[in-house]
């Protein structure tokens, strides 16, 4: 069962991935040559046209966006957790809900198999894509940023590994969504906005001291990125505290899974 | 094999069946009759765990239906009346992924199964017709040789070629001492292969009879009004819906009882073997 669930999400894990890695591609082949098209004026001029919270949002106050690495910690990084929470949610929206819309379900669910067993394989499949998606796209950043000779081990695997944390949250959030409902449609919405409406969240609460205490209800704060970029290191209370969510997630989704109502 | 006990199950406060008790016994084929939205269907799933009941039980070989008694699953094969599988598949790789539920010999049976009903198993799911489907379905329900099948409207999209192949296959699963559980509102179809029927009408199942026996007995098809009608009912021990009832003795006993009371209307009809279940079943005009 796994072995087919893997199956049927391995064409939507490459698409997703043959995206990332497009970006990326783009980004370090074209980077050094953006670079040195602005090179009549200083990074520091063209930095201080922006307003400041445009900066402290994308990273750029603390970073340098001169290099391709620069570029990972501020736009890079925006696209990797927008990315992986999009990935994430159609999954988690999906990996349930798909056998239910199209009615397979009734082939399914009248084998000897428990409502457990059928959530518990589902939801190892979308680990495993999540994890699969994560890892390949870091192997291909570190590769990119080697050849672009402006390589830190620590400093790439930190920010391209923290994201996961965050992303498996809105997988789970998106999958407990979608314990409530029948149809995919119902619910893929629900669980893109979530994802933009975390992300600006986080943002806004970059940005302005005066809000800061918002980064507390939401998820992109599980990836410490700042943190990660200023001091090249990660707080590591996030991942009990991404456990914790989690298992609520997964105990709720199993709970309601498990009285719901197949056709 | 089967045993339903006052099953109850309300969609929110619409009423899908009540009080529903039925026992099979083995080896015994069962027609479920009634029309669209009697219940039919909602027994079936509460059979297959599908929804939740409201309250009753469902046993199957005296194991109580429950989630967390699944391997009772390995007793039924299921077909359902319209048949969704993945579309992705091949008819074989279809075969093949239900075979790993069940042991080796499945596989076997299925591609047995599939000669018979001249299934080709190299098609696509997505490229098959309806009758194809319905095959497939066909043999996913039997290739692990259960000891309970349940069909909902098994034969709608087969030719009468292979239909009549199916009931081949249906007596030889019976002979096998197979218990079959078979929803249809196909007249000759219950009267083909069934050793009882039941009737369900509006959630009720409102008589359950050996098909020998429908056809001997002197059944009648009471209509009547009257202010009195609960009264009337509890007199005779009949459920009167929509002020119709089946009376099956004599009927001085019946007018007898029913001058008690002021009847508005009161119409006779003795039906035909065929009729009788069509007036069983026949939507109420108001």
């Amino acid at each position: 069962m796994l072995k087919r669930e893997l199956k049927i999400t391995r064409k939507s894990l490459f698409i997703w991935l043959f995206v990332l890695i497009s970006i990326f591609t783009l980004v370090f082949a074209m980077y050094p040559y953006i670079m040195n098209e602005t090179s009549g004026v200083s990074m520091d001029e063209l930095l201080s046209m922006f307003p400041e919270e445009f900066l402290k949002a994308f990273n750029m106050d603390i970073a340098d966006i001169s290099t391709a690495l620069g570029w990972l910690k501020t736009e890079g990084i925006t696209f990797l957790l927008l990315i992986y929470g999009l990935y994430a949610s159609i999954l988690g929206s999906n990996i349930i809900l798909k056998e239910e819309s199209d009615k397979t379900i009734e082939f399914l669910y009248s084998k000897p198999i428990s409502r457990n067993k059928i959530l518990s394989t589902k939801i190892m499949a979308g680990i495993i894509n999540i994890i699969v998606l994560v890892l390949l796209n870091t192997i291909f950043i570190n590769i990119g940023l080697l050849i672009c000779n402006c390589y830190n081990f620590k400093e790439i695997n930190l920010l391209c590994l923290v994201p996961l944390l965050p992303t498996l949250v809105i997988f789970f959030i998106s999958l407990c969504i979608s314990t409530f409902f029948k149809k995919t449609k119902q619910t893929i919405g629900i669980s893109i906005a979530l994802v933009f409406i975390n992300y600006f969240i986080y943002t806004f609460a970059s940005i302005s001291s005066k809000i800061e205490n918002l980064k507390y209800i939401t998820v992109y704060t599980l990836a410490d990125i700042r943190n990660v970029i200023n001091k090249i290191n990660f707080n590591i209370i996030n991942v009990p505290i991404s456990i914790i969510l989690i298992t609520i997630l997964i105990f709720i989704s199993y709970k309601k899974y498990n009285k719901k109502e197949f056709v | 094999m089967l045993r339903i006990e006052n099953l109850t199950k309300y969609y929110g406060n619409v009423k899908g069946v009540e009080n529903l008790s039925i026992e099979l016994n083995d080896g015994e084929i069962f027609g479920f009759i009634g029309p669209n939205g009697a219940g039919k269907s909602t027994t079936i799933k509460c059979i297959m765990n599908f929804i939740n009941k409201t309250s009753g039980n469902i046993y199957i070989n005296d194991i109580l239906v429950e989630d967390k008694n699944f391997e009772y699953k390995n007793l039924i094969g299921y077909l359902p009346s319209e048949i969704h599988l993945y579309d992705d598949y091949t008819v074989l790789e279809m075969f093949k992924y239900s075979s790993l539920f069940y042991s080796n010999k499945a596989l076997k049976r299925a591609l047995e199964l599939s000669k018979r009903l001249e299934l080709e198993t190299n098609k696509k799911i997505e490229d098959l017709s309806l009758g194809n489907l319905k095959k497939v379905g066909i043999v996913l329900a039997l290739m692990h040789e259960p000891k309970l099948l349940i069909l909902d409207e098994p034969t709608s999209g087969l030719d009468p070629i292979i239909q009549e192949e199916f009931f081949n296959i249906l007596k030889e699963e019976k002979k096998k001492g197979t218990t079959i559980f078979s929803s249809s509102h196909v007249l000759s179809e219950i009267k083909k292969v069934c050793d009882r029927v039941g009737i369900i009408k509006e959630g009720h199942l409102i008589k359950v009879d050996t098909i020998s026996n429908f056809n001997k007995n002197n059944y009648l098809n009471i209509h009547v009004e009257s202010k009195d009608i609960e009264k009337i009912s509890k007199e005779l021990n009949i459920n009167i819906i929509n002020n119709n009832f089946i009376y099956q003795g004599d009927i001085n006993i019946l007018i007898n009882k029913l001058s008690k009371y002021k009847i508005d209307k009161l119409l006779i009809n003795e039906p035909e073997t065929e009729e009788l279940f069509i007036d069983y079943y026949k939507e109420e005009v108001c």
